[in-house]
């Protein structure tokens, strides 16, 4: 409660803060609704509209099919803020709790559990990301778990020193030696002491898995699926333009500038928490 | 350790940036010379050993390094070229090639008769474990060697009688064999060489060939050369240099020919929504290709067992939005044996018709879509067979009122999954191998590995085993037609889309460039274009 | 100091045989097999390849054969090139991929120290807020889209430099910079926030109070004592630069190793993902024992960890 509200009030302090949290609020809300604000459908088939320039009736204009490309957009910001936001919280419940159980447990588990974070560190991401997404699928849930399992030990890292340091301060000694149970030390001392650097990173971790699932797009590998309620990830719509960019800028300049902003919102986002929450600008791991 | 630090580092970028914006003048301008030919390969061949290359980089790339008992002539016939001519005997069991005597190895050796023997036996011995050795098989005892049952290769139906002569027995009457000779994998070999260098043997200095070109340097992903072979029997080609880039970014290649840094460009180093812009430039020539575009549905499963929906499924389909999407000059098709083959028949085929597709789905027990089960259509990843997809999804879920899933896989992937577990629908592809509708038509036969529709038909393996015997034009014709109805208008196990085509464009400073309808290209007539 | 150092040498090699192994299965799980093609091949032809390349025998037996062939150096055959062995591809194109690597840390290095450095200097002006701002659009672009703006303003509207292959100087510029972007930035964000905490020490008040030079505390004082978390991200960021990027080297058709992190898992060329996987690795756990090693010498506490 307390922390919330500490940042609510030093969100309000950080103008750009304050605007990045905003944008984002917009851009998942204009994913939610798509249906309700635009009169197009994200999918089908329209030979006589197809890539038109933008203009009054199509904001953003249109693109190889003839779809309307802001209906698109807007359908791609489903799957872009699922992809991101979701990996992101796949992410934060692995490593927490394996960052967690290795800090609190210390010893030869410790020793164990840190070994294999570091086997995990030696896997190249973007080689084994293929491979998961190999495995999973194509589809948003196999993008989640693939980019979720390369992400995790970040948290992982950043929760186990943060138990570490936690466990040092006389609080834990004391509550310890009056005999509280394990799962009220981790609940009520442990727990709210990692909670700000775990939320700056969680804001970092956003916009790095919607720039990976854009990378992966480029590839050919993003989520694709025009008429599902999930639309077409903005990475897929980029990679679309790319080709067409000299002739018809438009396809590739609308998705690139929603991927931008929003990457962009969710830097500026976690810099004014971090700013907050840590005023001592603590490191960043990679 | 540091650098030293400037501080005023950061007003210094953007007044970096104004400056270059500012700019417009083009400080250089790069034009190779006239005796210099640059283009763009794409991707890394992945061999130049011509027993074991499968792909367009590489056969590119050995078709101006080497030449063969025959060529195709403009119309797509079989023509002498190291063969001067041939006997067909015993009803075209057994062909007997007659070869010149003035065709040189780089290394100054005549080639001979038993560089022929040797390089196909090569191509179907296991060990070699080439993946094209079954072009080969309807040699007698060829399939039998290549799968082990024989050991000595001495049976196998290909021998030099002596070093002009080069003797074939088939298994039964072929009557497109002359066509396979035409192909890369059937060019001679030299045993000496690949026995002294091993797999190292198409580098450049171990390598030796008999075409208009010698390899000079292989630089691998980066750049092939190239050098004019002076001793070239039909006389040294008019460039002396060939550079062969490995630009895989269409993107990228087109923006280095824009530049002037390359002097060729195909399909590969055109982005699609660039193809009309390219239409306009001087150099272009669109070049119709033996390659067909098909959707197949798998016919054991429900509901396109039933022969009614396969029907309206076709013909709700307007084909004449392809061109208009993909920008590349495709042809809309309704059959299956592309323009320019023989036997090619465009009046073959279901119409677009959506009445009579809706009528038919009625009649199978879905008015207008209604209770049609979640059916899925799978393709490989690739911008055009996305953009294929979503416009069928769009014509099906318009003209019939059903909305099909679409399911995009990575290549390898896919092929797996038609394999193991089929979609309801699938997007393939043909291109041919040797101009003969027998290469197009075996697809669909009963044992056919292409074959992903599981749909048998008695009668249409039987048309095609009597037509590949068949050696009179007229009588072939008449038996690939009757096949055609079968696969396109009566069964219907696939839908034809569209047959392909490549948007070249030639750099007007040069001329002489061929490029032929199985995207291959032939550089021994480059030369600069007279002012 | 010779027990730490020979422990984590050891480790190092722990960390690659696991890795290699995760990998092999990995790869043998992916659907889909090297020889699955358009044109699909006939039993006997593919019998005849598989047993080439030993594909015909149990999964244990191959990966005791490839470990055997790591031990004697070789990394077989590559399933795609297949005149060419995997370490001739890797020695061919590694080289490449190292040098653009090292030209995007250079470019990196030289682009964030100053930045950082002025806006820790002038903190919260207007200086240390542009400053964070490019950063920050630094590690907001993806590659493909960054070098797309690049080519499209320098090769296609100005026609400065070329857009592709690597051949001269002039050729390595646009790729660099793609490929440096992103870490600049990174790098500034890192140095900024811990020499705002350095400029803060008490040491340094002192040697201001002293009278010191502002250029002498800041560089010598401030700085030396930042440039520790700075060195520990160098280690991973050097690897992950020096193996290429995918992206930048398929852009710019660059014949580097980079693309083979995603060609040889789409070709299936198993040795070959195994090859690239084991040089990536490699390269990590050696940045990272170096990173260990300058450590232990910075600060000697550290080896008791």
């Amino acid at each position: 409660m307390n922390a919330a509200k500490t940042v609510w009030n030093g969100v309000r302090e950080e103008p750009t803060a304050l605007w990045s949290l905003i944008f984002i609020m917009a851009v998942c809300l204009g994913g939610f609704l798509a249906p309700l604000l635009s009169p197009y459908g994200p999918g089908g088939l329209d030979e006589q509209r197809i890539l038109q320039a933008p203009g009054s009736s199509h904001w953003m204009g249109t693109d190889a099919l003839g779809r309307d490309l802001l209906t698109r957009v807007l359908y791609g910001a489903r799957v872009s803020m699922t992809v991101g936001i979701g990996t992101a919280l796949i992410a934060l419940l692995i490593g927490t709790v394996y960052g967690l159980i290795s800090g609190y447990a210390g010893g030869n588990l410790d020793h164990l559990l840190m070994r294999i974070v570091d086997v995990c560190y030696g896997l190249p991401d973007l080689l084994i990301f293929i491979l998961l997404s190999l495995l999973f699928g194509r589809n948003i849930a196999g993008v989640l778990v693939a980019l979720g399992l390369v992400t995790w030990v970040r948290f992982a890292r950043i929760t186990r020193g943060q138990v570490l340091q936690a466990k040092e301060f006389v609080y834990v000694e004391g509550a310890r030696a009056i005999g509280a149970s394990h799962a009220r030390i981790i609940l009520r001392h442990i727990l709210p002491n990692i909670l700000a650097p775990v939320l700056v990173t969680l804001t970092f971790s956003v916009p790095g898995a919607i720039l990976a699932e854009s990378t992966l797009s480029f590839i050919g590998l993003g989520i694709n699926d025009p008429y599902s309620d999930w639309g077409t990830s903005w990475g897929t719509l980029a990679q679309d333009g790319w080709r067409a960019m000299r002739t018809y800028p438009h396809i590739i300049l609308f998705p690139a500038l929603a991927i931008f902003l929003t990457i962009l919102a969710s830097n500026f986002l976690g810099n004014g928490l971090r700013d907050i929450l840590d005023p001592r600008g603590g490191s960043q791991e990679k | 350790m540091l650098k030293q630090p400037r501080k005023n580092a950061i007003p210094s970028i953007p007044a970096l940036i104004t400056f270059f914006l500012l700019s417009s003048c083009n400080p250089f301008s790069p034009t190779g010379d006239l005796k210099t030919f640059r283009v763009n390969l794409g991707t890394e061949p992945p061999s130049l050993d011509w027993s074991l290359a499968t792909d367009h980089a590489s056969f590119n790339v050995i078709a101006n390094l080497m030449v063969g008992l025959t060529e195709f002539d403009k119309n797509l016939k079989p023509a002498a070229v190291i063969a001067k001519s041939w006997d067909i005997l015993e009803g075209g069991r057994r062909i007997i090639f007659h070869l010149r005597d003035d065709v040189l190895w780089s290394d100054g050796k005549k080639v001979q008769a038993q560089d022929f023997e040797y390089s196909w036996k090569r191509l179907l011995n296991p060990k070699t474990a080439s993946e094209y050795a079954y072009i080969l098989f309807d040699i007698l005892n060829a399939e039998e060697y290549n799968q082990g049952k024989i050991d000595s290769p001495e049976l196998v139906g290909v021998k030099a009688s002596d070093d002009r002569t080069l003797e074939v027995h088939l298994k039964h009457p072929v009557s497109y064999f002359l066509s396979i000779t035409t192909f890369e994998v059937t060019y001679p070999q030299r045993q000496d060489v690949i026995e002294k260098y091993g797999s190292k043997w198409t580098e450049p200095g171990n390598i030796v060939t008999n075409g208009p070109f010698l390899l000079s340097s292989w630089k691998h992903e980066n750049e092939i050369q190239l050098t004019a072979n002076p001793d070239f029997f039909l006389g040294k080609p008019a460039i002396d240099k060939v550079e062969m880039f490995m630009i895989n970014e269409k993107t990228t290649a087109l923006a280095m020919y824009e530049q002037g840094r390359i002097d060729f460009i195909d399909n590969q180093s055109i982005p699609i929504f660039e193809k009309p812009r390219m239409a306009k430039l001087p150099g272009f020539k669109a070049v119709p290709q033996l390659r067909g575009y098909y959707y197949g549905f798998v016919t054991d499963r429900r509901p396109f067992d039933d022969v009614r929906v396969r029907k309206a499924f076709s013909m709700a389909i307007d084909r004449s939005v392809f061109p208009k999407i993909l920008h590349g000059g495709e042809r809309p098709a309704t059959s299956w044996i592309p323009p320019s083959m023989q036997a090619q028949n465009p009046k073959i085929g279901l119409n677009y018709n959506p009445p009579e597709a809706r009528r038919l789905l009625r009649e199978a027990g879905y008015p207008d879509g209604k209770g049609f089960p979640q059916v899925t259509l799978a393709y490989n990843t690739l911008e055009d067979h996305k953009t294929v997809a979503e416009a069928v999804q769009g014509m099906w879920k318009r003209n019939l009122g059903v909305l099909v899933r679409l399911e995009n896989q990575e290549w390898k992937v896919y092929l797996k999954k038609l394999k193991t577990d089929p979609p309801h629908i699938y997007r393939s592809g043909w291109g041919a191998d040797y101009p003969d509708p027998d290469n197009f038509m075996k697809l669909f036969t009963s044992l056919s590995g292409n074959n992903d529709t599981r749909w048998k038909n008695p009668r249409y393996d039987q048309l095609l085993e009597s037509a590949a015997r068949e050696f009179d034009e007229k009588r072939r014709i008449r038996l690939y037609n009757e096949a055609q109805r079968i696969l396109c208008e009566i069964d219907v196990p696939i839908m034809p889309l569209f047959t392909t085509t490549e948007h070249t464009v030639l750099n007007p400073r040069f001329t002489g460039l061929e490029f032929n309808s199985m995207a291959r290209l032939f550089l021994r007539e480059v030369r600069p274009a007279s002012r | 100091m010779a027990r730490f150092l020979l422990t984590r040498l050891l480790h190092g090699l722990a960390v690659i045989w696991v890795v290699i192994t995760l990998t092999f299965v990995f790869m043998r799980l992916a659907p889909g097999g090297p020889f699955d093609r358009e044109r699909r091949l006939p039993p006997e032809v593919l019998a005849n390849i598989a047993a080439k390349y030993h594909l015909d025998e149990p999964w244990l037996k191959q990966y005791g054969r490839y470990l055997l062939g790591i031990a004697r150096g070789d990394l077989g055959p590559s399933y795609k090139y297949v005149d060419r062995g995997v370490s001739d591809i890797v020695t061919e194109t590694f080289p490449v991929s190292a040098l653009l690597g090292v030209l995007a840390l250079g470019f990196a290095v030289a682009f964030s120290f100053p930045l950082a450095i002025s806006a820790a200097y002038y903190r919260n002006s207007w200086t240390d807020r542009s400053c964070l701002f490019l950063a920050t659009l630094g590690v907001s672009l993806p590659h493909f889209i960054l070098g797309a703006l690049l080519i499209w303003l320098f090769s296609l509207q100005l026609g400065w430099l070329q857009p592709g292959r690597w051949e001269d100087l002039t050729s390595t510029v646009l790729p660099t910079i793609t490929l440096g972007a992103a870490p600049a930035a990174y790098l500034s964000y890192l140095l900024r926030s811990s020499l705002v905490e350095s400029l803060e020490e008490d040491y340094v008040r002192t040697a201001r109070a002293k009278g010191l030079k502002e250029a002498t505390v800041l560089f010598k004082h401030a700085l030396n004592n930042s440039l520790i978390p700075t060195l520990t991200v160098l280690g991973p960021l050097s690897a992950a630069l020096i193996t290429g990027s995918f992206v930048v080297e398929y852009i710019f058709a660059i014949p580097g190793m980079g693309r083979f992190f995603i060609t040889a898992v789409t070709d299936r060329d198993y040795p070959m993902i195994m090859g690239v996987t084991l040089v990536y690795t490699g390269l990590l756990v050696s940045a990272n024992f170096f990173v260990d090693l300058l450590y232990s010498i910075v600060d000697p506490r550290i080896k008791s960890h």
